[in-house]
């Protein structure tokens, strides 16, 4: 059973993109050490798992001889170079790890996997506006890639540079019109960013992102609060405001739907059913809230 | 006009079509592995991926811009198309045709492209056509016209043998082009040992000019980007939302993740 099993829950775990480090380590040291003749060429791909994930748990031995086995059999490759600068990134080593990657780069101008690593050690050393920048210049490479805007929209929001984070993260929604997440993730962006027109945006994506994926609880409860500033703040028409305490008023019904729904099931649940649903229906009864974005 | 069929000895099926068949194959499969073998390694420039991605992104917003609310998606199609400084406008890449002479590696590249199909077609025909001579080997079962027995009845000096039968030399090049879909079930599609479509390029390529895409391709995204209008697709979506209640199923289980 063992073997087989083994490796094809590694391939899972690396097709899907987990970072479960600790269970591939086990798991990988395991089929390395008893059956590496037998796993043919797939053990050079197992090595490179097995080896990022042990950089993960601080497991340096075992690093260093993935890496070793690595080198010998690909002497010049880009892939493994890229791994060593990895493994000097995790000793904190990082001026050896930005010639490493230099290197590379010097070679191949299009590798975007070196450039991004380079990236990674600014953020890791805290310089978030360096890695800003740098980010940024990438990007105007390589607009396509997907997973620099989104670490270049994590970074604006810890910046609190909300407009920037929601350019990022519209051109994650466009590529990607169903996922309900960014969608999610843009609503709470616009929500913070506050002012009538943010909040009645918010309240869109948040509908949007339920949409796509009825069971989003943070959506839910988005769409809640933004219907809900909208309709207690003075500037709105009377039409504006009954709309929006009706979807505040949805919003709130499907909350309470969907505890009570857990509670069946669960019968040890912390929070009542019932104390939540007073409490969002005192909060939607309340139009003298205390504003503070509008 | 009916005429009597001929019997062909039953040890031509056995050492001549079967063969010829299997050595169509194997020829076939050694040149998909020499052709991997072979094959020089593609170096794409910075620009030429920056630019693809580029055409990628501007086809996304044409196709999908409808998801961002429309500010944005004015934002990005002025930065695209404006008349002074839009992207599709300013950029303009040196177009530099290659030309088999001046370009080494295109030269390379004919040269194996012709080493690995060609030649071993011609050597491996002309010997067949050199063994299995002066027989029939088997008919076709459509009727030909006499135009077609110098080239089907090579070696056969019969006047009056109907056209349909054909020598050895035929059904190899009927095997050449027949087990193409063989192959693609074995070695999977895009394999090297596919004679006819490596036909097919090479007589598109010739009409063909890569570099000077770049620049048309910005034009035709600049003429597509321009006609786009801004249908937001969120306009009632709050109305499409409540309609019905939420389906709630599965929520007692702990599988969303909202990260």
């Amino acid at each position: 059973m063992m073997k087989i099993k083994m490796r094809d829950k590694l391939r899972k775990w690396r097709e899907e993109n987990f970072r479960n480090s600790e269970q591939i380590v086990d798991v990988g040291e395991e089929l390395i050490n008893e059956h590496a003749s037998k796993l043919g060429d797939d053990i050079w791909i197992i090595y490179e798992q097995v080896m990022i994930a042990a950089l993960d748990c601080s497991r340096d031995d075992l690093a260093w001889s993935c890496l070793q086995e690595l080198k010998r059999q690909f002497p010049d490759s880009h892939r493994v170079k890229r791994l060593a600068g990895m493994r000097l990134e995790a000793l904190e080593r990082y001026e050896d790890a930005n010639k490493l990657y230099d290197s590379i780069l010097q070679d191949d101008p299009t590798n975007t996997a070196a450039r991004k690593r380079k990236i990674s050690i600014l953020r890791a050393q805290g310089k978030s506006s360096e890695a800003i920048r740098e980010l940024n210049e990438y990007l105007e490479q390589f607009v396509g890639d997907q997973e620099a805007w989104h670490e270049l929209s994590e970074l604006y929001i810890n910046e609190h540079d909300y407009a920037k984070a929601a350019f990022c993260l519209e051109e994650l929604m466009m590529t990607n019109p169903h996922n309900h997440l960014y969608c999610e993730q843009y609503g709470e962006v616009k929500y913070t960013q506050g002012g009538l027109e943010n909040l009645e945006l918010a309240r869109k994506y948040f509908a949007q992102a339920l949409k796509l994926n009825n069971r989003n609880m943070r959506a839910l409860f988005g769409l809640y609060m933004s219907a809900s500033h909208v309709a207690a703040s003075p500037k709105v028409s009377a039409k504006v405001k009954k709309d929006n305490v009706k979807y505040a008023a949805w919003a709130a019904s499907q909350i309470s739907r969907a505890y009570q729904v857990r509670r069946v099931r669960e019968e040890n649940v912390k929070c009542s059913a019932h104390g939540i649903t007073k409490a969002v229906y005192t909060v939607a009864m309340v139009h003298n809230v205390n504003i503070i974005h509008l | 006009m009916a005429e009597p069929e001929l019997l062909l000895d039953s040890n031509i099926r056995l050492w001549v079509v079967l063969p010829i068949v299997f050595i169509t194959f194997l020829v076939g499969v050694i040149r998909h592995y020499v052709s991997i073998l072979l094959q020089s390694d593609k170096k794409l420039t910075l620009e030429q991926v920056s630019d693809s991605q580029v055409l990628i992104r501007s086809r996304v917003l044409r196709e999908n811009g409808k998801y961002i609310p429309k500010q944005s998606f004015l934002m990005r199609k002025f930065f695209f198309n404006n008349q002074e400084d839009g992207f599709f406008k300013k950029t303009k890449r040196k177009v530099v045709p290659p030309s088999p002479m001046t370009d080494p590696s295109m030269l390379t590249d004919m040269m194996k492209g012709n080493v690995t199909n060609v030649l071993p077609m011609i050597l491996i025909g002309g010997w067949i056509n050199w063994t299995f001579s002066g027989f029939v080997t088997t008919k076709v079962p459509f009727p030909l016209t006499l135009r077609f027995k110098p080239m089907l009845q090579q070696g056969i000096e019969l006047l009056s043998l109907d056209a349909s039968w054909v020598s050895s030399a035929s059904w190899y090049f009927l095997n050449v082009f027949g087990l193409r879909s063989m192959y693609s079930l074995i070695l999977g599609q895009d394999n090297g040992a596919d004679q006819s479509r490596i036909m097919q390029e090479q007589m598109s390529g010739a009409a063909m000019a890569m570099p000077a895409d770049t620049n048309k391709a910005f034009k035709a995204e600049w003429e597509a980007l321009e006609l786009t209008d801004h249908q937001w697709a969120l306009e009632n979506v709050e109305e499409d939302l409540m309609s019905k209640d939420l389906d709630l199923s599965g929520i007692e289980k702990d599988i969303l993740i909202t990260d």
